[in-house]
């Protein structure tokens, strides 16, 4: 058998080392937290994406999203306003995209109004989204119970509610809520066909889709509310008084080819330019804003690991500082090696060697630091966290790599001392 | 004599230490020939500059000037690596105070050499264990140096030095530190390599120890001299 002279240096490393555990182990400790912050910085950066993925993902990166907005106050002199604010999306607008845009897998319509929903006598302000089936698909808004928006309760102009499960709390329904009867607005019955479980939109998706955070829309047939209330809606809410007419809250547009989402979405605002005066619109493009905020993450996140490399390279220093006491402490020993042939390369490479077996070792134990920190800020937090593999590998070669950098310099003085000095020392 | 015999020659070496007000002037011109297969004594005083001399011999230290020839080759020519390959391959060192690797076992002592040469084989690592029981101390192969006795560490040492089957050993007052049996048995040990036919030169201020070997030279004022037998 024929042992490789690197397997027996590393052997030999490995051997001086144990030979001084706690040293050693000391020695590591920079090491071991430089590399647990770094995989815990990269997981708590990767985690992020994750969810930003997850978020705008939810919007379908093949959808583009129109909704309408409060224009800013205009001052149009004298002219008189009408009690009834009109802005946002027309129906000639939607039309317009339907019939020129080409490409085009579904336009879907929404129409959100802010009501009052009473069930006996408990009243919670809501949304309630006019909305066709599709639409419910396409975000994916299932109902955990009872059965979903059809065609046929939109044709039928069927006053039926899907609603969120949080506001059956608040309307103080405990029991069975499927087939209750509950008056949303003006006094107008509608029976509950299906609960959706609790808020699935995070953060940016639920900005796109005009969705507030309490957590209390009411989805019901767009053909019912256009049918039987028309685009105008009032709320009143504490003394104050607001009318509107808004024809369309929102289009969904989705598009056939992704490879035409941006082309798609420069005709829209194309198309709006023109028709609207006012910027009483706003144009979502998740592709677009999935492109914008990984990049501004991924910033974000090589920030987060250089502050955490800090640490790495006051590690680095430390096994540098150690090695070079080492050194000295082990100056005969190097003339000892000397004498007996050693090239200068052999003294360089095993004092590489040690460092290198020292810093990949602070790695190793710092990765399962990290992996420790991460569960902890995950149950602390909440945050969404995600090891992966290249942080592992990635951790583990620059830690590899800090104990070369941090070897270089104490192995050449060890290296470069003149062997017959080196035996004579006491 | 034909110069193939020769395996070290020295002409007019001078080693100088320090620089300036400081500069010591240890070796002043020595000349000396040392056969294949010679056993020879250097004695003299302490200070005198036998260890320079031993270092030079053994290629881990270079005269300021003058000519050494080892075996054919004009050791000033040579670079570090070259130097190192010969201390590795063809000289083995003995030490008065043992030098041995403290951390490491006796095995591992006896090996290092091997990590510094062509390739590790078994029977390399084979021949390291022959050795050891060789000096009789195959028994104690998992002990540090500390732990063993002086006369025990210097046949350690012994074992490492021939590992890579030297032609050559330089042994610097091997009995030095060694009270009179054991040294006697280092010294016995010492005939038998070269009745094996090594070259040895050896440091002793003992004139008794001196008289183990073919021939003995004397230092002295950083100059040599030859040693009337009696
Ligand atoms: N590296 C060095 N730097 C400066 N002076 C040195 C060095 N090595 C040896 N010397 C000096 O050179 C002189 C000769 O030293 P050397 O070790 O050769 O003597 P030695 O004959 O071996 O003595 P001993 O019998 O005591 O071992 C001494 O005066 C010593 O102080
Ligand atoms: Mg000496």
């Amino acid at each position: 058998m024929i042992r490789s002279k690197q397997i027996e240096l590393i052997r030999l490393g490995v051997t001086n080392l144990l030979g001084y555990p706690l040293r050693t182990f000391l020695t590591t400790l920079g090491v071991v937290f430089g590399v647990g912050s770094v995989i815990a910085m990269l997981a708590l950066g990767a985690g992020a994406e994750q969810e930003i993925l997850e978020e705008i993902g939810r919007l379908g990166i093949q959808n583009v999203i129109v909704n309408s907005v409060k224009p800013p106050e205009t001052n149009k002199g004298n002219e008189q306003r009408s009690w009834i604010s009109q802005y946002g999306i027309t129906f000639t607008d939607f039309k317009q995209i339907k019939s020129t845009v080409p490409g085009l897998k579904s336009v879907i319509p929404v129409h959100m109004s802010r009501k009052q929903a009473w069930f006996g006598s408990k009243k919670v302000e809501t949304t309630i989204y006019a909305v066709q089936p599709e639409y419910m698909s396409l975000f994916d808004l299932r109902t955990a119970m009872g059965r979903d928006l059809t065609g046929v309760d939109g044709a039928e102009l069927a006053r039926v509610c899907v609603l969120r499960a949080g506001l059956l709390k608040s309307l103080g329904i405990f029991g069975d809520p499927i087939g209750l009867t509950i008056q949303l607005g003006e006094d107008q019955a509608y029976e509950i066909i299906g609960i959706l479980e609790d808020d699935k939109f995070r953060g940016y998706a639920r900005e796109a889709l005009a969705i507030d955070s309490s957590n209390s829309e009411i989805y019901v047939p767009y053909q019912t509310i256009l049918g039987r209330h028309g685009t105008r809606s009032i709320s009143r809410s504490s003394g104050t008084f607001e009318a509107t007419d808004i024809e369309l809250s929102q289009i969904v547009i989705e598009v056939t080819d992704l490879d035409n989402v941006l082309i798609v979405a420069r005709m829209l605002e194309r198309i709006f330019a023109i028709n609207h005066e006012d910027r009483d619109y706003d144009i979502v493009v998740p592709l677009e804003a999935l492109a914008q905020r990984r990049k501004t993450q991924q910033v974000f996140n090589m920030a987060l690991v250089a502050i955490a490399s800090i640490s790495l390279l006051v590690g680095g220093i430390g096994i540098a500082n150690i090695m070079l006491a080492t050194v000295t402490e082990r100056t005969k020993e190097i003339g000892i090696r000397r004498a007996l042939g050693a090239k200068r390369h052999h003294i360089l490479a095993q004092f590489l060697t040690e460092t290198t077996t020292i810093s990949t070792l602070g790695g190793v134990l710092g990765i399962l630091l990290g992996l420790g920190l991460v569960q902890v800020l995950i149950f602390f937090t909440g945050w969404t966290a995600k090891i992966t593999f290249n942080s592992i590998a990635l951790s583990l070669s620059i830690s590899m790599a800090v104990g070369i950098v941090s070897g270089i310099f104490p192995a050449r003085r060890a290296a470069y001392l003149d062997p017959i000095s080196a035996l004579r020392h006491e | 004599m034909s110069t193939d015999d020769v395996v070290i020659s020295l002409r007019e070496i001078h080693k100088y230490y320090g620089d300036g007000e400081i500069r010591l002037h240890v070796l002043k011109g020595i000349n000396l020939d040392v056969k294949r297969g010679e056993f020879i004594a250097i004695t003299g005083a302490s200070g005198s500059g036998k260890s320079t001399l031993l270092n030079l011999l053994g290629c881990l230290d270079r005269p300021t000037s003058g000519e050494f020839i080892l075996a054919g080759r004009d050791v000033a020519k040579l670079n570090d690596d070259e130097l190192s390959t010969i201390r590795n391959e063809e000289i083995g060192f003995i030490f008065q105070s043992f030098n041995l690797i403290s951390a490491l076992n006796v095995l591992d002592n006896v090996q290092v050499p091997l990590l510094y040469g062509p390739h590790v084989t078994s029977t390399k690592t084979a021949r390291c264990r022959e050795l050891l029981a060789s000096v009789q101390l195959d028994h104690r192969l998992d002990h540090k140096p500390p732990q063993l006795s002086g006369g025990e560490r210097q046949r350690v040492a012994i074992a490492r030095a021939l590992v890579n089957e030297p032609v050559m050993l330089l042994a610097d007052e091997p009995t030095g530190n060694l009270d009179t049996k054991t040294g006697d048995q280092v010294l016995e040990l010492i005939e038998r390599l070269h009745a094996e036919g090594r070259t040895i030169v050896m440091i002793t201020h003992d004139p008794e120890v001196a008289m183990r070997a073919e021939r003995t030279v004397n230092m002295r004022d950083g100059l040599m001299f030859d040693v009337e037998r009696p």
